[in-house]
Parts: structure tokens; sequence; C-alpha cells
């Protein structure tokens, strides 16, 4: 069963079966919205977290490291009740739409975005703040110095919250629906078709999400990588 | 120039800073010299702006600085090379340039100021190598170009020469003698106390996080043996009581304002008696007298016009230096 599902499944692929092609293509579309906002509401939080002493930095910090450990199904829950018709963001018609996933990837990694750059800021060696401040630098500009100092760490934060949207299931299925054409993505179509018994459409897929998966985590070892050569 | 009022730092309960006024006029290098932890560095921070004192008031060109507009005014103005300069991963040549860019300048002829001021600092061949390959003397030079480049009027150095060889150190006291001439104000930290008197025009000690001033006169450069608490060690053809925990290659200071000078010795609790004979009297013109005593080495006494009347001192005269042990400072 596996050899035959195999052999049918690469068909599928190398004849650009438009099934595969369109969920691939919706899901990368999710992913890369998803990943963009979290990006653009993490980042700044997790450098603001980073950089500054503030009261109450501790508690940011460990809400942050807890956000990481958020089980999908309750962001799924979660959002599906802010969503729902009778939600408070009801008035959106926005569930089992593919933007209601996006915004239930975003809750789940912003938090890793920010704590990743939190970290990641954190690690930056304090004299880089101190020389721009003394060198003249405006604020922006001090900023800009310590992301330039980070800038393999922080690339690596973006690449692990594209990795966890992409790979997402349970929240996707929640809120999107699974609905074919419109929110079926590569995670909840692979669960799907699994379960109908279609396995070489089940391993054609998964073929493709393994391959954007390798290829994510091909790019976070070579930024990594990058990272320690200009540690030392 | 540069100017602070007041100042009290520290850090919880400790005070470590407590400055009642200093002030470094622009074209002069002021020194500040004292044992590691002294508060050298945490005084150039405070004084660069990176670190916001407890107490006190800095100002810039006679305007006290308050708000975060004059802060940032001001540390455009004044910069500091830390005594383990930072420098970022990228050539020397873009380090320099990437100084300008912060500032938001984008200046012409910018790449010849830079071999200019790399010149300056005789380090024009580091000019392509990788900033974070060089040694810890290269960075120390490399950093204090960098800080010629950006034109500041106040710089600060923490241990500039503590890395460099005699060479680098000469190349780098003669550097900033001639960038103070431009009109910079500029104030070092060392702890050589030599190094410090021979390029700075004014020189403050700082010990446990006060300011003092020190005269050139009356020093010992010596090798502590290891010990503790009060004892004796030869300083020139002194034997002197003194209190430190303290080995190793160290100065010795006789502050001039802290020897008593009496005609016969005294039974007292003072550890230091050195008899002598006056071999000179002046005025230092801000109404002392100095007398110089030869004990076997000539030392200087600073005394008020009206104690060289009571004691009726004149070239000759046989007379007897006393120091107490806790007033003989280390370096």
């Amino acid at each position: 069963m596996l050899a035959d599902g195999l052999r049918r499944a690469l068909t599928l692929l190398v004849h650009g079966d438009p099934e595969v092609l369109g969920i691939a293509v919706l899901s990368l579309r999710v992913a890369l919205t998803a990943t963009v906002l979290a990006c653009f509401v993490g980042v700044p939080v997790g450098f603001a977290v980073g950089t500054t002493r503030f009261r109450g930095r501790r508690v940011a910090l460990t809400v942050l490291n807890t956000a990481l450990a958020f089980p999908t199904v309750i962001v799924g829950l979660l959002v599906w009740l802010l969503l729902a018709r009778e939600g408070p963001l009801g008035g959106f018609g926005l569930l089992y739409t593919w933007w209601a996933i996006v915004v239930a990837e975003v809750v789940l990694a912003a938090p890793i975005a920010a704590a990743l750059t939190a970290a990641a800021v954190q690690g930056v060696d304090p004299r880089v703040r101190r020389t721009a401040l003394t060198l003249g630098a405006p604020a922006w500009r001090v900023h800009l110095a310590v992301a330039r100092e980070a800038r393999f760490a922080l690339l690596t934060a973006v690449v692990v919250a594209f990795g966890r949207v992409l790979a997402e299931v349970g929240a996707a299925m929640m809120v999107g629906g699974n609905i074919r054409h419109q929110t079926r993505t590569l995670t909840t179509a692979v669960a799907l078709a699994t379960s109908q018994g279609d396995f070489p459409l089940a391993i054609a897929l998964g073929l493709v999400l393994l391959a954007l998966a390798l290829t994510v985590n091909v790019l976070l070892h070579m930024l990594q990588g990058r990272g320690y050569a200009g540690d030392t | 120039m540069l100017a602070i009022r007041d100042l009290e730092h520290g850090y919880s309960e400790r005070t470590v800073l407590s400055v009642p006024a200093l002030e470094m006029p622009e074209g002069t290098i002021t020194a500040l010299v004292g044992p590691n932890g002294a508060g050298k560095s945490t005084l150039l921070r405070v004084l660069a702006g990176v670190e916001r004192p407890r107490r006190g008031t800095l100002s810039l060109a006679g305007k006290p600085i308050r708000t975060r507009a004059d802060a940032l005014a001001a540390r455009r103005q004044i910069t500091l090379v830390e005594q383990h300069p930072l420098l970022f991963d990228m050539s020397v040549r873009a380090n320099l340039a990437y100084a300008l860019k912060l500032r938001g300048e984008r200046p012409r002829a910018a790449g010849t100021r830079i071999r200019d001021v790399l010149a300056l600092v005789g380090a024009e061949q580091l000019a392509d190598r990788q900033g974070r390959s060089l040694s810890g003397g290269e960075t120390q030079r490399v950093a204090v170009a960098r800080a010629f480049l950006v034109q500041p009027r106040v710089l600060l150095l923490d241990e500039p020469l503590s890395a460099a060889d005699r060479t680098a150190r000469g190349l780098l006291g003669t550097a900033l003698q001639r960038f103070a001439q431009t009109g910079t104000a500029i104030c070092l930290s060392s702890h050589l106390l030599e190094e410090a008197f021979r390029w700075s025009s004014r020189l403050f000690a700082l010990v446990e996080g006060r300011l003092d001033s020190v005269t050139p006169e009356n020093l010992f450069r010596i090798d502590l043996p290891p010990g503790s608490g009060s004892r004796t060690v030869r300083a020139g053809p002194l034997a002197l009581t003194i209190v430190s925990d303290r080995e190793g290659p160290v100065t010795i200071a006789l502050s001039p304002d802290d020897i008593v000078i009496s005609r016969q010795a005294f039974a007292s609790s003072v550890r230091n008696q050195f008899p002598g004979r006056v071999t000179g009297i002046s005025d230092d013109g801000r109404g002392h007298i100095r007398v110089t005593a030869d004990v076997g080495t000539e030392i200087v006494v600073r005394i008020t016009p009206s104690a060289l009347a009571d004691l009726g001192l004149e070239i000759g005269t046989n007379v007897v230096l006393s120091v107490k042990a806790m007033a003989v400072r280390i370096f």
C-alpha cells in the first residue's frame, strides 16, 4: 500500500496536479501572511522587552515564554469564539475563511517571534548600544545597530515562526473548516485525505509539506551557522 | 566645556561616586588616576551620558543637560572610548564610515578623513582588516581614530593606553595632545600615574569614588612586595610605613598638603618622620608656600605663609617631615 501510494503520489507531483498545487499555494499564502503579521507584532514587542528595563519586564518575559507552549487547539477554540457570528469579532464574517487561519496562526506565531527576538537582542554585547550612543546616534539608529548585530538570530526568529505556522494543523482545522479550494491547507488536507483513505493524495501533500519544512530547516541551519561565525 | 556638579552615583545602597565639582575646559587634557575599582570607568560613563547619575547635573558649554533632546545633542558632542572598545563586524574602514552613518552624516571626502584619522594613530595599514580580528591594542587605536573622526568637543577615554605597547603609547599620547589643541576637552583615565602626568594638563586622583587633585611632586615608583595592612617599604632612600594590601608595581604619592613640617621630631601617632634640611622656599602663586626639604631625597611641602613665619623657616633650617601612614597614597 505504501509503495503503491508513493508511486501514485509521485505521479501527482510530476504532473503538477491542480488539487495539490492549489493546496500548496494556499498554504504558502496563509503561512507567509501570518508570518509577516506575526513578526510585525512580535519583533518590536520582543525588541522592547529585550532591550529596555521596565517594571514588569520579568512578567512579560514569562508570559511570552508561556505563550510559546500554548496548545494550538486552545488558540483554535479562542479564535473560533472570537470570530463566530455571535462572537465579538463576528461582524467581519471571517470564520471559515483563510483569514481566520491567518488570525489563529498570528496568535500562535507572534509570541515565538517576540520571545526569540527578545533572546536575540538580549544576547547582543551591551557595548554595541553604548558605542552607538556615544558616537552620537539617535535612539532609532541605536536600535538599528543592535538589530544589525543580532541580524542572524532575528532571521532565525522569523524562520522559526514561519515553520510553526506552516506545520500547524489543529487551529487551522477548527477556524478554517478545511473547505476545499478555500481553507484547505497542506496539513488539514493530509489529515482529511488520510482519514478518507486517499493515500496517494495524502503522501503527495505530505511530501510537499516535508520539502517546505526541509527548506525552512536548511535555511535555519545556514543562518545559525553564520550567526555563530559572526560571534567569534 | 563639560562640567559636573554635585554628582552622586551608585548601585542599590552603595555610593560609588561622589564628585562635588569637576570641569573640563576646552583644549585641556584632564587625567583621572586611581586603582582599579575606584570608579574611573563609571565616572566616564556618567560624563558620556550612557549612565544616568543618581544625583547631579552635567552641563556642556555652560548649558545644563536636562531634557532628552539636550542629552541627544550632548551625546553628539561627547564621545567615549571604552577600555575594551567594540568594533562592529566589518572592516576597519567600514567601521569608521559606519560611525558617521550612525550620526546621520554623509560628509564628502569621508574616505580622506578616515585615512587621516587612522594615520594619526598609526593604524593606516589596518584599514582593510576585519574589525574583530584585531588585537586589543590595535582595537584601541582604531577606536581612538573613530572618536577623532566624529570630531567631538569632549573626548573621554577609559585607559586608552592600557593595551598599547611603548611605541603605540607615545603615538597615542602625541595624537591626543594634537587633538586637544583643536579645542577639544579630553579626559582620560589611567592607572599609570607617570603616563597620566606626561600627557595631561591636569590630574585628579579618584580614590573610592572621590576626587582629589594630584601634584607631580613626591612620587615614588616602587615594586610593592606582597603583604597587607600596615607595613614598611623602601621608597627611594626613605623607609616608609604605608597601609595597603596591594602588591606589584605601584606609584606612591605623598601629597604636599598631607605632610607636616616641624623644627623637631615630636611624639605622636605619626608613623613616618624624616629629618632633613630646607633647600627651597617659593610662593606657589595661589597664596601658599612651597617648601622643599632634602630628607635623603627632595620632598615638597605646602604650608600657609603664617606657618612659614611661625616656624621661621629659611634655606638650611633643620626640619622634620611627618606623614601619617594612612596619608600615603598608592596608585
